[in-house]
């Protein structure tokens, strides 16, 4: 039996705006086994990246439990969440989300410099994954200075830098032309081979057809599993 | 919507940022106004108004250049605290005037909206702050006169009406420039969402890495709002400067003034004289902090001039007795004699200085060798041998004479006169530093009389009480009095010491001014990086690294507009405030004590909007616009 990866039992997550209650996440129960490839679809609204975020450990259940590797994330303070996300989780957002003040390069090894890797391996390391995203040649470039494509191309050699057992991608091809998203489903198939568990929130037909699991969530609730 | 209600309902809505705005422009003006206030009505009034009031002139000009530099001061960063905070304003107003000019609102109505806006926060501010700025003016008076000093209440209204005006002015044009920069935005410009007022993608010069992430972020950021960052740190220098200028011109100028009294007065001295010309002499030297009426006296009444040469030589016998120093005092006109001097234009030629004016002063006779002051501040103190010379107090000198040391004055009294060439000018409190210090030969020939009316002893500390006794002994049944001065320097001393305490209260506006400064900055700088900070946690950073971050822009910032600041405090202070100080070694470390805890205190200030942006979730801050 593969380990469990992501365990959420009777997951809620409210969100107060004023006098108004939101409820993104609704009483929801999900599993995911080390090695999936799991996408996650649904309409705008539909509390997608709300459960990112709570597997993630971005974000607090407003009730229930959402265990990740072992930890039940909503018992942890922000510290513990912060050495957690280092440690296991890689994240790409739709928006890239670099950090506008640093190069590209600079960008990956952030993220390998907080896992407290020895200075002399962090350059390297960086400019492997640059490497295997396909821009190392762009390395010394600062995000304003790159396209959509190459921006999302650098948060994913960001995602992997500690090589994190877990990646979370939101809508990771949402900003991207069709030619350019190919490039991140490139990436992903990569992922896929590699034997990464990846949880993954998408509308791209492609991304879906690389799925091992895809869900349909709805209304903070998930309505359909395919296998 | 109409050019008023706008404003208003805008103003209304931004309560933080408006509230931030009044908060520094009130206190830059309650801190002008009260300078300015409080030291007209101690006699040093700005400026031009320097001559006059109960200080003698020597004191009064350290004070009002003292006022000068630092009222100026005050005003150049009033006036930068408003250009900044309302650019700050404005900074997060560019979207708004991107979708007001696309609405179809002309450049020259935004123009008016936001010129509104201002008026009603400088005319709010102005308001404040002379309210304020009068209520610390009223309770340091009263302070002072708890104290037992006497000072008027009166109120200089003029003055209240001129720094109100002036800053009113000087806000209107420094706060209108951000304005008028923002309103030119083209609403393509304003509403794209890379745009934002004064940034750039320019990123500076390499770091080195070995500085680590939190360097090279916090530097970058700095950087890319070199606009933003530009303003905080001219705003945070002008402050500081003024900071600088006030804990080092105040504490160098007290030392400075206090040392001239103590000279002056001389430590240790005691007075023997005729109860009434004690008590007389002790008022007039009392006039520099406490107005007294006085009666006329005749100085030379033959129950005066009872201290005869075989007291003088038993006194002066007295173990514990170091110097005597016998004088001939009276009160005389004195007249300005004019001078000749080289024509500055042509050295062949002669100038005329002088206009023959004349004053009432403290004439005293001394024998220059047993002279118990060191009151010297400019020119020589006359020998042995010097009859026809003399030394006059600074207010004398700076009344009466157009080059003293090159002019003579002639003294009138009784059936005497008598002219004198001025060899020196002296800093002296005694009547208010309107005295002419002759030789005692010269002026008991002239007279015709050989005595003395006052006696000064300079006894040694440890012997005190014994010498006292045995003074005391001496003059016993002679209708003679002993007076002790140091408890006349005492009270001088602690009057200097009073007024400058109060002036060092500058300091604490000045630093509340830079934390409001550094706040607002770091505001708008962690509200810019909001997000960034959001997705770094996201990566694993721990809230603290964030705090790393935002303390070392903090740190940045400060340390850059601290050298600066406090280079030019340190030389405005030298230079144009007090050329000549009196400096001890403490007072140096007190100096730079003070200023590393207010750039220290600066710094942890910044400790509350970073705290503040650590609170913020991981989400809220991933997805703030």
């Amino acid at each position: 039996m593969k380990e469990k990866v992501v365990l959420a039992s009777s997951l809620c997550k409210q969100y107060q705006i004023g006098s108004l209650t939101i409820e993104a996440v609704k009483n929801l129960d999900l599993e995911i086994e080390k090695g999936e490839f799991v996408s996650i679809y649904g309409p705008s609204g539909a509390g997608k990246t709300t459960l990112l975020n709570l597997i993630g450990g971005l974000d607090k259940p407003t009730s229930g439990k959402v265990v990740v590797f072992g930890h039940d994330l909503g018992t942890y303070d922000e510290d513990f969440l912060a050495t957690f996300r280092c440690a296991y989780v890689g994240f790409v957002f739709q928006s890239y989300n670099l950090i506008s003040t640093l190069t590209a390069i600079e960008n990956v090894a952030f993220a390998v410099e907080l896992a407290g890797w020895p200075r002399e391996r962090i350059g390297k390391r960086s400019e492997n994954l640059l490497k295997l995203v396909g821009l190392e040649h762009r390395a010394n470039h600062f995000p304003a200075q790159l396209s959509g494509g190459e921006q999302q191309r650098v948060a994913f050699a960001r995602a992997l830098a500690n090589d994190p057992p877990l990646l979370l991608a939101d809508e990771p091809t949402g900003n991207l032309d069709v030619e350019t998203g190919l490039e991140i489903v490139r990436i992903l198939e990569k992922m896929k081979a590699e034997g990464k568990t990846v949880i993954i929130t998408t509308h791209d037909e492609r991304i879906l057809e690389l799925a091992n699991r895809t869900l349909r969530l709805h209304d903070g609730r998930i309505m359909d599993t395919n296998e | 919507m109409s050019e008023i209600s706008f404003p208003i309902k805008d103003l209304t809505r931004r309560k933080y940022q408006t509230g931030l705005t009044i908060l520094g422009l009130t206190i830059c003006t309650s801190a002008t106004l009260f300078l300015v206030i409080f030291g007209s009505n101690l006699g040093f009034e700005i400026a031009f108004l320097t001559v006059g009031g109960r200080l003698t002139s020597g004191f009064s000009n350290i004070f009002s250049r003292f006022i000068l530099v630092v009222g100026l001061l005050n005003i150049l960063a009033g006036a930068f605290i408003t250009s900044f905070l309302v650019y700050l304003t404005m900074s997060e107003r560019v979207r708004d005037i991107g979708v007001m000019k696309a609405a179809g609102c002309l450049s020259g109505s935004i123009l008016g909206y936001f010129i509104t806006e201002l008026s009603i926060l400088v005319f709010l501010s102005c308001i404040a702050g002379t309210i304020f700025g009068i209520g610390a003016y009223y309770l340091s008076i009263n302070l002072l006169n708890a104290l037992g000093f006497s000072v008027s209440q009166a109120l200089s209204l003029w003055a209240v009406f001129l720094v109100f005006l002036i800053l009113i002015l000087v806000s209107h044009i420094f706060g209108a420039l951000p304005i008028i920069k923002a309103a030119k935005v083209k609403p393509a410009e304003a509403l794209s969402p890379l745009y934002s007022l004064g940034t750039t993608f320019e990123l500076g010069r390499a770091v080195p890495s070995k500085l680590g992430f939190t360097f090279k972020v916090a530097y970058r950021s700095l950087v890319r709002r070199k606009s933003a960052t530009g303003q905080a740190i001219i705003c945070l220098a002008v402050v500081l400067t003024l900071t600088t200028v006030t804990i080092a011109g105040g504490m160098i100028a007290n030392q400075t003034t206090t040392n001239y009294v103590e000279r002056a007065i001389g430590r240790d001295v005691v007075l023997v004289g005729h109860p009434n010309l004690t008590e007389r002499y002790v008022n007039l030297l009392s006039q520099f902090f406490e107005t007294k009426e006085m009666e006329s006296i005749d100085y030379l009444d033959p129950d005066f001039l009872n201290i005869s040469e075989s007291l003088v030589l038993k006194l002066s016998n007295i173990p514990g007795v170091r110097k005597v120093d016998p004088r001939l005092v009276l009160e005389a006109s004195v007249l300005e004699i004019p001078g000749i001097i080289p024509d500055p234009d042509d050295p062949n030629e002669a100038l005329v200085i002088g206009d023959s004016r004349s004053d009432e002063a403290l004439i005293l006779g001394v024998k220059p060798e047993v002279v118990v002051n060191e009151w010297l501040i400019m020119g020589r103190i006359f020998g042995k041998a010097d009859q026809r010379s003399t030394i006059i107090g600074d207010s004398l000198a700076l009344k009466m004479f157009d080059d003293p040391q090159n002019q003579s004055i002639k003294v009138r009294a009784h059936t005497f006169e008598e002219t004198f060439d001025i060899v020196g000018v002296c800093l002296d409190p005694l009547n208010n530093g309107k005295v002419v210090y002759a030789p005692l030969n010269a002026l008991s020939t002239e007279l015709g009389q050989p005595g003395y009316n006052l006696l000064f002893l300079k006894i040694d500390p440890s012997e005190r009480s014994q010498v006292l006794a045995e003074i005391e002994n001496e003059i016993s049944g002679k209708n003679l009095e002993l007076v002790e001065l140091n408890e006349v320097l005492g009270r001088h001393v602690s009057f200097v010491n009073h007024i400058w305490s109060f002036v060092m209260f500058l300091p604490l506006f000045s630093l509340v001014t830079a934390t409001l400064c550094l706040l607002s900055y770091l505001m708008l700088s962690i509200a810019g990086q909001q997000r960034e900070f959001g997705i770094m946690r996201a990566l694993g950073a721990r809230p603290r690294s964030i705090m790393k971050i935002i303390f070392t822009q903090a740190l940045l910032i400060t340390l850059i507009s601290g050298a600066i600041g406090i280079s030019v405090g340190l030389f405005v202070t030298f230079v144009f405030l007090i050329p000549e100080p009196v400096v001890s070694q403490y007072t140096l470390v007190s100096v730079a004590g003070w200023l590393l805890l207010t750039l220290g205190l600066l710094c942890l200030s910044s400790l509350y909007p970073a705290m503040k942006a650590v609170k913020k979730s991981v989400v809220g801050a991933i997805y703030s616009v």
